[in-house]
């Protein structure tokens, strides 16, 4: 089916794009396109205008400043796997752009565009709640963050307003001693989640975890927090056992539904074991321990 | 409400402009309007990778663009393939798919051969894990990929041996026009000896219908 007609703009500055969007009633917001272009084909969305922000140059970049890690609104899947940066010092980023549809989509879909999608199966979501992301929203009003646990309300829902744009989502530089890791369990190459967990653990001088940060994929009505087993795990030495404890918490706080692929008890198992997985990875990238702890 | 706009796209070595509402998708502007039918559709949802293409040499999904957003850039079609500087006739690629019979039944191949040159031109020399990868957002309804993944290997060996050519450029002079669309552009032609009539059929029930057939193909390496 095609989309329904709409009127296409193209800003080319921030500035243009905000006073579009305030201009213009209900205006939906392009960039990479992967998933809005087949919801507009299927006409699960029908604007009567779209704004594409692919234009804004001002938007495309992936880099450290300021004490954060910056990805601008245009910054695609493949620049976070073509970075040198992520590949040495962001494990659970480095984890999940493979992980993310496949090499096509990857070259023009985005990771705000994804965060901005509020999908619950989507990856990064989960990403910036382990690493406690915000994202940069730019209205009429000029900038503010938003804290990703403020982030998402329901599924393709976000606590945005109208004439607000995600500009940017950040996490904070990696400190020593800390480590991250993302793991998904899918059907197929380059599916969406049946479950997911992104983990990111830092530790002090002594080797007890100092925080513990847990994101999880496609068991909720959102990406959620798993803060029960971050709360179990702050103070502690990484052991497999604590890391299993860790897991079993955070599967009683999903919720996620039975479907074809599987029943809620399956996916809550495969929660757990993602997440032990994910917090032994973690703590071995953190570098305190050699191999993993986890099955 | 009707409100198109003139893209202009430099296809194949070719500047080509056409006349485009903003809900056309790219890939309808290059098989409708600009008669390049060697792109194929296959899924329509983003899944299958027949409408594979380059756009300023990298690969994207053809129904997942708006033809408006590829304006002023340069679009790399199946059918420019023949006109590269390492091409005799046929490009080693498509000649590695006619060698190691990675054509089947052909639906897929346009897109095959897209995602493989995007690879071969990035990484002159893959091991088979990154053949897979690259062609990972490609499916293949006959199930062919044991001679797809071989014919890609044939095409590198053979690139290899070829005297350095500059990498694949597309050439400026090349006729890349409509007339260009050779044979490997609008499916293969049936071998020797090999007669087709009728509707192709594989058998498969619903085998076209893409994706949502995977649900009963769950693979063992899933964890």
């Amino acid at each position: 089916m095609k989309a329904a007609n709409f009127e296409h703009h193209e800003p080319t500055s921030v500035s243009k794009a905000v006073s579009l969007l305030e201009s213009l009633e209900e205006p939906t917001i392009l960039s990479g396109g992967q998933s809005l272009v087949p919801m507009l084909r299927f006409r699960l969305a029908r604007p009567d205008t779209v704004v594409d922000i692919n234009g804004i140059d001002e938007l495309d970049y992936l880099h450290e400043e300021g004490g954060y890690l910056k990805i601008g609104a245009l910054a695609r899947h493949a620049d976070v796997e073509d970075s040198e940066l992520i590949e040495e010092r962001y494990g659970s980023f480095a984890d999940t752009v493979p992980l993310v549809a496949d090499p096509q989509i990857r070259n023009r879909g985005t990771i705000v565009g994804s965060v901005a999608q509020a999908d619950p199966k989507g990856d990064w979501g989960s990403v910036l709640i382990a690493h406690d992301g915000e994202v940069v929203a730019t209205g009429p009003d000029g900038e503010r963050t938003v804290p990703i646990d403020e982030l998402f309300l329901l599924p393709y829902d976000t606590s945005l307003d109208e004439d607000e744009l995600i500009t940017e989502a950040r996490v904070p530089i990696p400190v020593e001693r800390e480590g991250s890791a993302y793991h998904k369990l899918k059907r197929k190459t380059g599916d969406y989640a049946m479950a997911g967990v992104a983990a990111r653990l830092i530790f002090d001088d002594d080797g007890r975890i100092e925080d513990a940060g847990i994101g999880m994929t496609a068991v909720d009505i959102t990406n959620v927090r798993a803060s029960d087993a971050e709360e179990r795990l702050g103070g502690e030495r990484p052991d497999p056992e604590l890391f299993a404890e860790a897991g079993e918490l955070a599967a009683e706080q999903s919720n996620p539904e039975s479907d074809e692929h599987g029943d809620a008890s399956y996916k809550e198992r495969m929660v757990e074991v993602l997440t032990q997985r994910a917090l032994g990875d973690a703590a071995e990238r953190a570098g305190v321990i050699k191999r993993r702890v986890s099955p | 409400m009707t409100n198109t706009r003139e893209i202009t796209l430099t296809v194949n070595g070719t500047e080509r402009s056409t006349e485009v509402e903003p809900r056309r998708l790219l890939v309808h502007a290059i098989r409708e309007d600009l008669d390049l039918t060697g792109t194929h559709i296959g899924c329509d949802t983003g899944n299958c990778g027949a409408c594979t293409v380059l756009v300023d040499g990298e690969p994207i999904k053809s129904c997942l663009m708006f033809a408006a957003q590829a304006d002023g850039s340069e679009v790399m079609t199946v059918e420019g393939m023949e006109d590269l500087p390492e091409s005799d006739g046929l490009h080693p690629l498509q000649e590695g798919f006619h060698e190691e019979h990675g054509l089947q039944c052909g639906y897929c191949t346009p897109g095959m051969l897209m995602a493989g040159k995007a690879l071969l031109d990035e990484n002159p020399d893959p091991d088979e894990a990154e053949i897979r990868e690259a062609i990972s957002g490609n499916l293949c309804r006959c199930t062919g990929y044991q001679n797809i993944v071989k014919s890609i290997e044939y095409a590198a060996d053979k690139l290899a041996a070829q005297p350095a050519a500059d990498g694949g450029t597309v050439a400026i002079d090349g006729d890349a026009g409509p007339a260009a669309a050779g044979s490997a552009a609008d499916g293969p032609e049936p071998f020797e000896g090999y007669e087709v009539d009728g509707e192709f059929t594989c058998g498969a029930e619903n085998c076209c219908g893409g994706p949502a057939t995977d649900a009963e193909h769950t693979g063992g390496d899933n964890v």
